[in-house]
């Protein structure tokens, strides 16, 4: 190979990797080679103590199409830093969020989780984005001993994984149903129901699974259960397909891109009922997606910022702040997971000073520490079960209302 | 399958089908003449559809490097579609300066040029989410002015909806193909194209400026592209900055089994999977994608030379 190539193929790679580290507000890029198991499993044998600022790691898609949820959970685990440290910190002494993109996929999650724990050497983890993912980095983190909270992983038997594995997110089977409920008490004439699903993801296909079983336990009729893709656009086919069998309900279990685009696409073909969004779609980011067309979509909730809670009015607030709208839900959880290690590290300080513990001691203890607490949250009073599952009472189910002009909307939660 | 989802089923293969056939051409026209697989063909389907987007809005969107940025004008649709895609084919023409053209004149692998081509699609890629974001833009609800959402082509009891927007991108890519069929074999610089593309050799002893015509078909090429993209934008949304990738693997998959280079194969090659993907049943809807490789897979081996491309003769 001649040297204009060489240098052509070298400046086009270096210019692709650089701005992809630029992309989404702040992320920096794993590029470090992947370490093995091994190495993860040896860490845990350090003795380094934490000096300065305590690492918390945020492992959170800020690049590919998982971006959209990713930078909204980023833009949550920001304000609590900017907030626990406004307060003093662990009893004085700073956090430090310490952020790698996990990008959209298993691998990405996987460096994101190796780099945090063996070169950023942080006390814990807030991430990954997806479900997905989290099957595949999870594991690493536990085998290292290292906390984990994950903040959007709302599958079914993600604290199973292990004793690190925790999370915010309350799981899909307690959320899902509640804004079946809701529609039906909106139209109780309801009788045939449409299933949509994205069959490319693990959320959305346990999601429909509660879905499923939540109407056949309802008594109602699934006339059609339609597959997509979380990368498709056009949907015609399916709905129309769909539209045929003269549904009362649309059910669907995507993210908000391809869900946005099938709740446009079944409003332009005719379809009138009642649409229940799931937990993909539960995002701002669907509204610029089908516009004027959103009106009227159900969506069941973990996090409502009308929540009283004086740390949700404090939280509430900043966002507004800075970004002039309400604050989603995964914004909420991620506020949560950087509180809860907040507390648990504080309530840990206490019993012994952290910055005396080694390293590997701190995770274990802060691991202890985290699931034996109770937390006021802005997602209400939450714990966790001894598994690691978040126990949270507070659900809500909200509906789209889009403004006059069809641009802008907003989540209204249905008492 | 009774008649009326049969022909509810057609109309949406050839909506679907149509832009696939306008998106390839456009892989075609630069296969035709250089003998390359330009893989940034989608990020440039993508960039059209921002282009068009800004134009019409007057901003840039809000998120990104240039989050809420103003330009000074906004334009009505038709023109920032013509508008959107020129810059999208302006774009291709520096591509290729950039990225193709030295190493064609140092005389490069093919192959060489097609790694190149991925590079600039991660570039744009990139690029384009360092701007303005990841998220999804929709262009305006008055984008076609205030024509009805979908036309029933059935009966009050036998519907057959389609969406207004799918009748204008077929309707569109049926007059594209037709000027682009006229102007490579009607018009002295379609001929000039087609010279070089069978013999760049001989096209430049005849006084034919090579470099002159692979700058147009890239801008025509690319063109294309940014067309196709912004009429799929106005029919779902600009679903972030790898809006174009899947396209793009359409794209390729329309071209082989159309046949490389035949630009009539393009079109049936597009018509074709877009049928498919339709009729593929609603239970494994899902799965569409697969079947339309899968009928690929079969076609390559039945007929490697594709629909209506020539067969390779090798000769001794």
């Amino acid at each position: 190979m001649n040297n204009a190539i060489a240098q052509t193929t070298a400046l086009l790679s270096t210019c692709a990797l650089l701005l992809t580290g630029c992309g989404g507000g702040g992320g920096s890029v794993t590029n470090t080679p992947t370490s093995t198991t091994n190495n993860t499993t040896t860490n845990t044998t350090q003795t380094t103590t934490t000096s300065g600022a305590i690492p918390i790691g945020i492992a959170l898609a800020q690049t590919s199409n998982v971006a959209l949820l990713g930078q909204e959970g980023f833009v949550g685990a920001r304000i609590a830093e900017k907030y626990f440290n406004s307060k003093g910190g662990i009893n004085g002494t700073p956090i430090k969020l310490v952020s790698q993109d996990t990008s959209g996929d298993e691998a990405g999650a996987i460096n994101a989780f190796q780099t945090l724990i063996n070169k950023d050497k942080v006390v814990g983890i807030v991430g990954p984005t997806l479900s997905q993912q989290a099957f595949s980095a999870d594991p690493i983190a536990e085998r290292a001993k290292v906390p984990v909270i994950g903040a959007s992983n709302t599958a079914n038997g993600i604290p199973e994984i292990g004793d690190y594995i925790a999370r915010v997110s309350a799981p899909v089977s307690k959320v899902a149903p509640n804004s079946l409920k809701a529609a039906l008490k909106q139209n109780p004439q309801i009788k045939k129901v449409a299933v949509f699903y994205a069959q490319n993801d693990a959320f959305n296909k346990s999601e429909t699974e509660i879905f499923q079983q939540a109407v056949r336990e309802q008594g109602l009729e699934l006339v059609t259960v339609q597959k997509f893709q979380t990368t498709d656009t056009d949907f015609q086919a399916q709905a129309t397909n769909a539209i045929n069998l003269k549904p009362d309900l649309v059910i669907i279990s995507g993210l908000a891109a391809d869900g946005g685009n099938l709740v446009r696409q079944l409003r332009e073909l005719g379809y009138k009922g009642i649409i229940i969004g799931g937990n993909g779609l539960n995002t701002p980011n669907v509204l610029s997606v089908c516009k004027a067309l959103c009106d009227g979509v159900l969506i069941a909730q973990a996090y409502s910022p009308e929540y009283p809670g004086e740390i949700n009015k404090v939280f509430r607030q900043a966002y507004i702040e800075q970004y002039k709208k309400e604050p989603a839900q995964f914004t909420g959880q991620s506020f949560t997971a950087v509180q809860v290690y907040v507390e648990a590290l504080k309530k840990l300080d206490k019993k012994s000073k952290i910055s005396t513990l080694p390293l590997d001691k701190l995770r274990t203890e802060l691991n202890k520490e985290i699931l034996s607490g109770e937390y006021d949250t802005p997602l209400g009073k939450i714990g966790f079960t001894p598994v690691g599952d978040v126990v949270q009472s507070e659900f809500y189910v909200a509906q789209i209302k889009m403004d006059k002009d069809g641009n802008t909307g907003k989540f209204v939660f249905i008492k | 399958m009774d008649i009326t989802l049969f022909l509810q089923q057609f109309l949406n293969g050839l909506s679907i089908g149509s832009i696939y056939a306008i998106f390839a051409l456009g892989y075609t026209l630069v296969y035709s003449i250089l003998g390359i697989i330009n893989l940034a063909h989608g990020a440039i389907f993508t960039l059209g559809a921002y282009f068009t987007y800004a134009l019409m809005g007057g901003s840039f969107g809000f998120n990104g490097l240039l989050a809420n940025a103003a330009l000074p004008i906004k334009l009505p649709f038709a023109i920032a579609l013509i508008l959107g895609s020129t810059l999208a084919g302006l774009i291709g023409v520096v591509m290729e300066r950039v990225a193709f053209q030295p190493l064609r004149r140092q005389g490069s692998d093919p192959l060489l040029t097609v790694v190149s081509s991925l590079g600039v699609a991660v570039v744009i890629v990139n690029l384009i989410q360092y701007l303005v974001g990841a998220e999804s833009y929709t262009y305006p609800a008055d984008t076609y002015g205030n024509l009805p959402p979908s036309i029933n082509f059935g009966t009050q009891e036998k519907e057959i909806p389609i969406r207004t927007v799918q009748i204008i991108i077929f309707a569109v890519s049926v007059g594209i193909v037709a000027i682009i069929t006229y102007f490579i074999n009607r018009t002295k610089y379609g001929k000039a194209m087609q010279a070089i593309a069978e013999d760049p050799t001989t096209a430049s002893l005849l006084g034919i400026n090579s470099d002159r015509f692979i700058i147009l078909t890239f801008f025509i090429s690319s063109f294309l592209a940014g067309l196709a993209g912004t009429l799929v934008a106005s029919s779902v949304s600009i679903a972030g900055p790898y809006f174009g990738i899947a396209f793009g693997l359409r794209g390729l998959a329309v071209i082989v089994l159309g046949g490389l280079g035949s630009i009539p194969g393009a079109v049936l090659g597009g018509l074709l999977i877009g049928l498919v993907e339709a009729f593929v049943p609603a239970e494994y809807s899902g799965y569409k994608e697969a079947v339309a490789y899968g009928i690929l897979f079969i076609m390559l081996l039945v007929r490697p030379q594709g629909l209506l491309g020539r067969r390779f003769i090798q000769k001794v």
